[in-house]
């Protein structure tokens, strides 16, 4: 069946109409519920890892790095073969899609796009904090962040006593001497060292697992599903800049999606009966363009998709209004366009995860700019 | 006072003596650029480009070819490559060139400045830039024009081949060129470099230039670029290309500026001189050696410096240091790691960096052995490999940048590891002693806290993580 972008735009626009004017803020749950980001750095290109079906011109346009086994997801939208596991939490209404999509950046700079899918600003390198962070504070979330990364990521600034695991090969010294030291910030009143040293006083630095994606992410998983353990953890898979060898099936594109879908595996293993209370989104700086170059791999571009993951999904489904790939339709004649400002997604989530009203989060976090609230549309309250 | 010599340097060696006149030994370092302390080989920026670069750019593009559909002999060819031009023994050679400057030269001050600018203008990390390009331009490009004024050296920071690599001004095609006008649709004007001349080098966004302003000054800069040739990739010197150049006049900051390869010179000069410049250099260098929030007290006379001098920059150095001195005793700023690595090996005599013999064994071609990688491997442990910055602004000078859990378990682990580079006669109390007295202003306080220690190697882990030698 080949898609209909009008049909879509009903779609998406009979939902917000529905759910317009129902913000009501929602009330504490339970359980403890987790949010979980996964940045791509380098440009993730959503349309190798969640190729439209049926489109002509799109396999010709890439007739070098087409995919040839490509899982299916719906009528319209094929998955890329790496992400077995998405495919498999796919298929138990745990895993969506939402296509089409960018942050507000339409340079096509790394840092800049980096530093703005963090910030959740709009200029370049002007915020000192995150939109992570931000929403954890709104939410009094103090001492609930978890980066899996050497230092802090932007992401996850802007409240205190965030914790970070990247184990090095070594251990701490002694309990007594870190007591000493401690004793030593105290007496000198160093309050920060003091505070993250007191964090890291219960490492167990002896035991050395690695420092790969799956082993992070069954640590994350397993700090996660603590009720008095982190609620937000954030990591990090780099190498998705692939302007030579990106390759279909088996490239480095599909590497790094793989090593993507091996933290979702991870999570769910390691998270047990609380992966039904989790989210796990991805976040990338931008797409790539539609078309191949001459190294068989793309260059950098604009829109792309959100992969998002767990218990809290609402169903499984690729949700966006498609904007076409022919000529016309494509941003700057070269890339996919977006349709959707992914903020508007991390907001929702955050509103979902953290029980916080919609528009707080649009006022607090994202300086009152125009959002959309899918909290309801994509994911269970 | 004493920890003076750690906030503008990497503190007094155990067989220096503690200079009498702090702020006057200091200040005598500033005025000349000494010849590199390095006895090894150091190879020059040309050879650097002009052989080892060319070779991996021709060889990488033939094996990217050869092997585009099979990812694992692309990357089995790829590692050959890197190890017949050296690429990750160079990162390495450098960092021990640059280590050796703060450990061991008499210039100690200047080495810290150095690492300033070369944060300041710093260049974006890459497999091939970073082995090839981003240390030859901090020592041939930063390091010789720190006895010269700003103006110069923004002249050829912007003129480099390691920073017109690093912010695209390759690609900063005009429009309206004979190229341009011949290839309609891959032509257009790249920002980047512009952006960052006038955000992160000179007058910051403080200075309000509007989007129109970043997009003149792309024009004037349109034609700067690395020398191409289809047979040598793009590893030819830096060129002014007039075919790419945008022609007409342009307007910055309401001044105009006539067509032509002078126009770059021209508007540099423009904006060194912009108040907002001096502003921004004077806030950095003060955050940098004092303090994350300098005062409006603090710049002054660095601005002032900076402004009588016309930007000659052993004078706003000098101003900078004077400062630093005034205030030494009120604020103490935390390091960042590699500054507190370094002062760490300096104090506790480390055998560090590797010695220019070893590194002198290495051959182009062969697989580096462990000790002539160890030098990046170790910074990168750490977290702060100054030739890998990660974006252009380099790496943060904001304290809390550098405090994370992870971060600080670095600084445990590192003083505890590290003590394997100490040499064993110096494993004793009385040569702690005397560092501490000739570093550490309450050497009595220290003493109590380090009799807590039961070993050699505790006093190291001990004294390292001391809130005093985390800060200076």
């Amino acid at each position: 069946m080949k898609i209909n972008r009008r049909d879509f735009l009903k779609t998406t626009a009979a939902t917000s109409l529905f759910f317009a004017g129902f913000g009501l803020p929602s009330f504490a749950s339970q359980n403890k519920k987790n949010l979980v980001v996964i940045m791509l750095e380098g440009g993730m290109d959503g349309l190798c890892a969640v190729p439209i079906r049926g489109d002509k011109n799109f396999k010709k346009l890439r007739s070098k790095i087409n995919l040839k086994k490509t899982l299916k997801l719906t009528s319209d939208f094929d998955l890329h073969p790496a992400l077995e596991n998405f495919k498999t939490l796919w298929d138990q209404n745990t895993a969506s899609v939402f296509h089409a999509t960018s942050i507000p950046y339409k340079g096509r700079s790394h840092f800049e796009g980096q530093d703005m899918m963090m910030s959740g600003g709009t200029v370049p390198y002007q915020e000192k904090t995150g939109w992570l962070g931000r929403g954890m504070k709104l939410a009094g979330l103090k001492g609930n962040g978890l980066a899996m990364s050497l230092p802090m990521p932007l992401l996850i600034r802007g409240v205190p006593l965030n914790n970070n695991y990247f184990p090095i090969r070594s251990s701490l010294p002694q309990k007594r001497l870190l007591n000493i030291i401690e004793e030593e910030f105290n007496q000198y009143s160093e309050k920060d060292l003091s505070e993250t040293l007191s964090i890291i006083r219960n490492r167990d630095l002896n035991y050395f697992p690695g420092t790969n994606a799956s082993t992070l992410a069954l640590q994350a998983g397993k700090l996660l599903s603590d009720p008095n353990g982190p609620r937000v953890a954030v990591f990090k898979v780099e190498n998705f800049d692939t302007h030579a060898a990106q390759g279909g099936d088996d490239g480095t594109h599909a590497d790094c999606l793989k090593e993507y879908d091996q933290i979702l595996k991870a999570l769910k293993a390691s998270l047990g009966s609380t992966f039904k209370d989790t989210l796990i989104l991805t976040l990338t700086e931008f797409g790539r363009t539609v078309k191949q170059n001459g190294g068989n791999g793309t260059e950098h571009g604009y829109g792309t998709a959100v992969l998002m993951a767990g218990g809290l999904i609402k169903k499984s489904e690729v949700h966006g209004d498609w904007p076409g790939l022919k000529q016309k339709e494509l941003f700057e004649g070269r890339d996919l366009n977006s349709t959707m400002d992914a903020r508007s997604i991390y907001a929702s989530a955050m509103s979902t995860v953290f029980d916080l009203d919609f528009k707080r989060i649009q006022k607090d976090v994202f300086w009152g700019d125009k959002l959309d609230n899918l909290s309801d549309k994509l994911f269970k309250a | 006072m004493k920890n003076f010599f750690r906030k503008v340097a990497f503190g007094i060696g155990p067989n220096e003596e503690v200079p009498s006149d702090p702020l006057a030994w200091a200040l005598n370092q500033l005025d000349d650029v000494p010849d590199l302390t390095w006895k090894g080989k150091i190879p020059s920026g040309k050879e650097m480009i002009e052989i080892h670069a060319r070779k991996n750019e021709i060889e990488l593009k033939k094996v990217r070819e050869k092997y585009k559909d099979d990812k694992k002999l692309l990357k089995i060819g790829i590692k050959r490559l890197n190890y017949e031009t050296g690429l990750h023994f160079w990162p390495s050679l450098e960092l021990s060139i640059r280590h050796t400057e703060a450990i061991y030269s008499n210039s100690p001050v200047l080495a810290k400045l150095w690492f300033f600018w070369s944060n300041h203008f710093a260049i974006v990390d890459g497999g091939f830039r970073t082995a090839f390009y981003t240390g030859p331009y901090q020592r041939e490009v930063i390091r010789t024009n720190l006895n010269q004024t700003f103006e110069k050296l923004v002249y050829n920071v912007t003129t480099s081949p390691a920073m017109i690599s690093s912010l695209d001004n390759g690609d900063n095609i005009g429009p309206k060129s004979k190229i341009g006008k011949k290839n309609k649709k891959s032509s257009s004007i790249n920002e980047n470099h512009a952006r960052e001349l006038l955000e992160l080098h000179t007058v910051s966004p403080a200075a309000g230039y509007t989007q129109e302003d970043i997009i003149q000054l792309a024009y004037i800069m349109t034609g700067w670029m690395n020398g191409y040739s289809k047979s040598t990739g793009d590893t030819l010197p830096v060129e002014f290309n007039k075919d790419r150049h945008q022609p007409g006049k342009k307007t910055v900051f309401g001044k105009t500026y006539k067509s032509g390869k002078k126009s770059l010179e021209n508007v540099i000069k423009d904006l060194v001189h912009h108040p907002n410049c001096r502003d921004f250099i004077a806030t950095k260098l003060c955050r940098y050696l004092i303090t994350d929030n300098p005062t409006e007290e603090m710049k002054k006379p660095i601005i002032k410096a900076f402004k009588d001098s016309d930007g000659f920059l052993p004078e706003i150095h000098k101003a900078a240091i004077r400062v630093a001195f005034e205030y030494n005793d009120q604020y103490q700023k935390f390091q960042n790691p590699e500054n507190w690595f370094l002062q760490m090996a300096k104090l506790a005599d480390f055998s560090w960096p590797t010695s220019p013999t070893i590194m002198d064994l290495y051959e182009v071609g062969r697989k580096p052995q462990l000790a002539h990688t160890q030098p990046q491997g170790k910074l990168y442990d750490l977290g702060h490999d100054p030739y890998r910055a990660k974006q252009p602004n380099g790496f943060s000078d904001f304290e809390a940048d550098w405090i994370s859990p992870e971060l600080l378990i670095r600084r445990l682990v590192f003083a505890k590891d590290c003590f394997e580079l100490t040499k064993s006669k110096n494993n004793n109390f009385k040569f702690y002693k005397n560092i501490v007295n000739k570093n550490f202003n309450n050497p009595e306080r220290i003493f109590n806290y380090l009799e807590k220690a039961k070993k050699p190697y505790e006093i190291q882990i001990l004294l390292f993580n001391h809130p005093e030698f985390l800060k200076a």
